[in-house]
Formats: structure tokens, C-alpha cells, sequence
């Protein structure tokens, strides 16, 4: 099977020939500090808004090399819209939203076009282009047809709330001004139907909607608001994605019980990443196996930044026992490759999938 | 006289702004004393959210507003109670170098003036330095430190020492998605919780506690 076919058969819950391995992001520091294991051709190591057009290829090139040489089923491409830089620290992207900058991870919307239900009118919708999609077409361009492409995009909460600047805000209105909330979720909602339309023309296998619901206690909202806010714009893009052919994960972070019925029957194929501090696999597995496709839960709070190759080892052989029989399953992170995870413990987490994630699953 | 302190109470924990507001000003009017519509109807009522919040019988909106509204009251109440608002104390608090996000320390921020402190929040990205100079400006009862990232929650042991060099007796509390009691324990930290309302119930018993 190619890592393609293997994908989408876990994603559609089937059984391929063994568990694939796949990211949802490697950040920037982490590409280098893998791919300096194949490679002597890195650009510096800093936030990829900073680098220059060369440095941004190279580091586009060095994550090819490593998806290649590590033999990954699936690589994850983001839009990357035209920002235009504010200060050292900030950007403004083609929303006009203010985005920080990290070195840690994503940037973040600190500040938005939209403050008050007034100006929403004033909003100047933005829409995808061509050249938003270039990581995408260059990861098609350079890998094949054997790796699944995964576009990731921010579904309708995040993105509501970075219009606002603030996720608080967008909860408060939640209670003070429900139809304000539904206006924005239909404004980014059109937004990210033209993304899935554009992904699904240039190629994309699969969408991963981003965007955090729930903390470690529990969901951010209530399940009611669930169902209120966020459901009907889900259940929108998940067939707009199934009517042109691709698959379609939700990614959130924290404990997310209260509203996986909801992401199951608002359409999507798979949940990701099942953070093992909150939600145990085995009981994912066995109450949504069959209804959903399950991704990642491979510890990278402490294991994979603080723990040892054979402890990685370890836990990737008891997640595979308990998640990957019959098939369903994408062994992944418990969110991310992120710069604290040491890149030899990545290294044993793929080495580990391989050795223990062929089908039939026999580990003890 | 107790019937519009439940009043105000409601009015607190279903987040009606202008109503708290209103219902200060009725309260103050009425001869109620400031300490009382504190203690009686606002504080209580941000508690009970906040353990409703801890059961998960109410989420982060409900949260949120009723946070707003306990604001919208202050206003009206902080000049007749006179520089007497801090009852629990006084809070420092800021998310540790590196990491930019800001919602979890926002939320300890709203539960804990809830529930009566006063709070000095250094905003995100705050480098070691910047810490330990507002501990030494502040002169806080507690310094809470917020991280979400793994990576960026290295930063606080970090902050912890430079901080305690200042203050061997400093009262440090952490907190924050990928934080643990065990990881508290094992860089020195007074106090942890796991939410933000919690981390109100845990200043308010370090303090009992002397520090």
C-alpha cells in the first residue's frame, strides 16, 4: 500500500497493512532538528514569518526530507495567507486581523477587524487564492501521489474568535448576543467552504479542521452551544468536503466527552488527538470505533519532550494494542511535533509504530 | 434589605451587567453596607458560578459574563467601599516567556477578583526578568504563572528561582493546560490547580495558610 491508500483506508476505518504515521504539524525548530539527521542543508533555525522567500523553501524542502526518509503515510499542508508585517512581534494578514507571533508555536490573533456586532457589517470578507495554498501544491509537487495530503484549516470557532482578536469575547457573546455569533460563524463559515472547495481542486485527500473546543476539565461551551454555535456550521463542511471527495478530521485539544457525539454526527471521519491527560483511547475506541477514525494520543506534553526513546517505544506498543486493532486508527502526537520534543524521540515513536503496527496487530 | 442582595446576587451569576450595576447603586441606597454587598451577594455569587463551573454544570460563557457583570458592579461599588476591595489580597499575574496565550490567565484573573483579590495582570510573553522586577514592585501575596505549551512551562522553575532570590518566602502559584500538581511539586511551587476557579479556592487557603 502507499502511505496514501494506507490514510485513507485507517481514515475510513478500515484495515491497512499497517498503522500509518502521520502529523498534524512539525514546527519550525522541530523540522530542522529532524531533518539535520539527513541533511546539512537547513535554513536558520526562527518562526517561519521571519525567514526569508529562500529560507521559507528550504524549510518546505527539509520537511519533504524528512517525511521521505522517515517514510510518513501523510504530510500536513496550512494556507498560508499573504501577511504583511506590523511590528517585530506582529502581523496583519488578508483579514486584517493582527497576528502574534511564536517561536513556540502558531502565531495567534490578538486583535481583529470585528470588536462590536456593529462592525460586522463594514467586514470586507477575505477569499482563498491560489498562492495560499503553495505549501499544499509544493508537498503534492514533491512527494507524489503516495503521501495523503491533509490541508489543515481553522474551522468555524477559531475562526470566529480571531476575527474578534479574543476567544473570551466570542464566549461572552455566546450569552449576550446569540445572533452576533451566528453571523460570524456564517461569515468565516462561507470562508472556509471556498478553502475546502480550493483544497479539494488542487489536490488535498484530506481536511483537518483546527481549532481547540475543549480544555483539560472539559469543553469550552456548553454542549447546548455545541449544538447552537458550532454544529450546524460543522455538519456545512463536512459534506461540502465528502461531496468533493475528501475525507474530514476534527483536531481539538482537551477533554472533548461532552461533545463527541456531536462531532460524530455532524459528519467528520475522524477525531484527533485524543490528549492522553483527558480522554482515554481505549474508551474512545470502544464507544466510537465504529463511527470514527481515531488520531494520535502519543504524549507530547512530557513523554516525547521529556521521556526516553524506549519509554516512547513503550507507550507507541500499548497504543497500538488498544487502538489499532481492526483498523481506525493514525498513530500521531498527542497534538504536535513541537520544539521540546526531543527529535530522537520522534524518531522512536515512527521506528516503534513500524515495529509493532503491522496487521494483524499482535502485541501482547 | 436581604431580598436585594439575592436580587443583586442573580442578577451577578447570570451575567446582567446593567442590572448589577443598578442593583449596587439600590443596595448602597438602601444603607447596606459595601462589605456586606461584597461579601453577601457579589463574592458568593462568582462562587457559586465557579463551583458550578468546577462540576461542569456551567461552562466558560456563563463564566465569563458573570465575571462582567460582577465588573460592571465594582464600578459602582469600589468608591464607597474606599480602598477597602482587597480582602484576600493582592495577586501578580502573567504567562511565562514564550508563550503568548492568554485565555487560562484571564480566567484565573476573573475568578480570582471574584472571589475578592486584587490583580495585576503583567499580560503574556513576560520575560524572567519582568517578573521578578513586578514582584519587587508589587509586592504581591501570591505570583501565578500561567504556560500552555510544554515547552514554554520550562520557563517557570526558571522564574521560581529568580523570583525566590528576591523572596525566599515567596508565594508562587502555577497553572495552566500541561501543568501538573506532581510538576508544581517538583519545581518548588506553593501551590497548582487544575482550573481556574480552583486556583481562587487555592489562593485563598495559601493564604490561610500564611504563605
Amino acid at each position: 500500500m502507499t502511505g496514501r491508500e494506507r490514510m485513507l483506508t485507517a481514515l475510513r476505518r478500515g484495515e491497512p497493512d499497517r498503522v500509518p504515521v502521520w502529523e498534524m504539524a512539525f514546527n519550525e525548530e522541530s523540522i530542522i532538528k529532524l531533518g539535520a539527521f539527513f541533511t546539512e542543508d537547513l535554513p536558520p533555525v526562527k518562526s517561519a514569518q521571519k525567514m526569508s522567500m529562500e529560507e521559507k523553501v528550504k524549510l518546505l524542502n527539509t520537511l519533504f526530507t524528512v517525511a521521505r526518509e522517515l517514510e510518513l503515510d501523510g504530510l500536513t499542508s496550512i494556507t498560508l495567507l499573504g501577511t504583511e508585517a506590523v511590528d517585530e512581534e506582529h502581523v496583519r494578514d488578508g483579514w486584517g486581523r493582527i497576528l502574534r507571533i511564536s517561536e513556540e508555536g502558531e502565531a495567534t490573533a490578538v486583535g481583529g477587524p470585528v470588536s462590536e456586532p456593529s462592525d460586522l457589517k463594514a467586514i470586507k470578507p477575505y477569499h482563498p487564492q491560489q498562492t495560499d495554498f503553495l505549501m499544499l501544491l509544493a508537498s503534492k509537487g514533491n512527494l507524489g501521489e503516495d503521501y495523503a495530503q491533509v490541508l489543515v484549516q481553522p474551522g468555524p470557532f477559531r475562526e470566529s474568535w480571531s476575527l474578534l482578536g479574543s476567544m473570551e469575547k466570542l464566549l461572552y457573546y455566546y450569552v449576550k448576543n446569540p445572533g452576533f455569533v451566528k453571523d460570524l460563524a456564517r461569515l468565516v463559515t462561507d470562508y472556509i467552504l471556498e478553502v475546502v472547495d480550493m483544497a479539494a481542486d488542487l489536490g488535498a485527500d484530506v481536511i483537518a479542521l483546527d481549532g481547540d473546543l475543549a480544555f483539560s476539565q472539559s469543553t469550552l461551551m456548553s454542549p447546548a452551544q455545541y449544538e447552537e454555535f458550532v454544529f450546524p456550521f460543522h455538519r456545512e463542511i463536512t459534506e461540502q468536503a465528502h461531496r468533493r471527495g475528501m475525507l474530514i478530521i476534527k483536531h481539538s485539544d482537551g477533554n472533548m466527552w461532552p461533545i463527541l457525539d456531536g462531532i460524530v454526527e455532524a459528519g467528520f471521519d475522524g477525531f484527533h488527538p485524543v490528549q492522553p491527560q483527558c480522554m482515554d483511547i481505549g474508551e474512545v475506541k470502544a464507544r466510537y470505533g465504529d463511527r470514527l477514525c481515531i488520531l494520535g494520543n502519543i504524549d507530547c506534553t512530557y513523554l516525547l519532550p521529556f521521556g526516553s526513546p524506549e519509554e516512547v517505544e513503550e507507550t507507541v506498543k500499548e497504543t497500538i494494542r488498544v487502538a489499532a486493532p481492526g483498523g481506525g486508527y493514525v498513530i500521531s502526537s498527542s497534538n504536535s511535533i513541537h520544539p521540546g520534543c526531543k527529535p530522537e524521540n520522534y524518531l522512536a515513536l515512527v521506528r516503534a509504530a513500524r515495529k509493532y503496527g503491522t496487521y494483524p496487530i499482535s502485541v501482547d | 434589605m436581604s431580598e436585594l442582595l439575592e436580587y443583586l446576587k442573580q442578577a451577578v451569576m447570570q451575567g446582567e451587567e446593567e442590572q448589577s450595576a443598578e442593583l449596587v447603586g439600590k443596595a448602597l441606597e438602601a444603607g447596606i453596607s459595601p462589605r456586606a454587598i461584597l461579601e453577601e451577594a457579589m463574592m458568593p455569587a462568582m462562587e457559586e458560578i465557579g463551583e458550578k463551573f468546577s462540576r461542569n454544570e456551567a461552562f466558560i460563557p456563563e463564566l465569563i459574563v458573570a465575571a462582567a457583570a460582577m465588573e460592571k458592579g465594582m464600578e459602582v461599588l469600589k468608591p464607597a467601599l474606599g480602598g477597602e476591595e482587597v480582602v484576600r489580597g493582592l495577586v501578580v499575574l502573567g504567562t511565562v516567556h514564550g508563550d503568548i496565550h492568554s485565555i487560562g490567565k484571564n480566567l484565573v484573573r476573573m475568578c480570582l477578583e471574584g472571589s475578592g483579590f486584587r490583580v495585576v495582570d503583567i499580560g503574556e510573553d513576560v520575560p524572567t526578568e519582568r517578573f521578578v522586577e513586578a514582584y519587587r514592585e508589587h509586592r504581591p501575596d501570591i505570583l501565578g504563572l500561567s504556560a500552555l505549551l510544554s515547552s514554554t512551562m520550562q520557563r517557570m522553575p526558571e522564574v521560581i528561582e529568580a523570583v525566590r532570590a528576591e523572596d525566599p518566602s515567596a508565594v508562587i502559584m502555577v497553572g495552566g493546560a500541561p501543568v501538573t500538581q506532581d510538576f508544581a511539586d517538583r519545581i518548588g511551587a506553593s501551590g497548582y490547580a487544575p482550573n481556574a476557579f480552583e486556583a481562587a479556592v487555592k489562593a485563598r487557603e495559601l493564604l490561610r495558610m500564611g504563605g
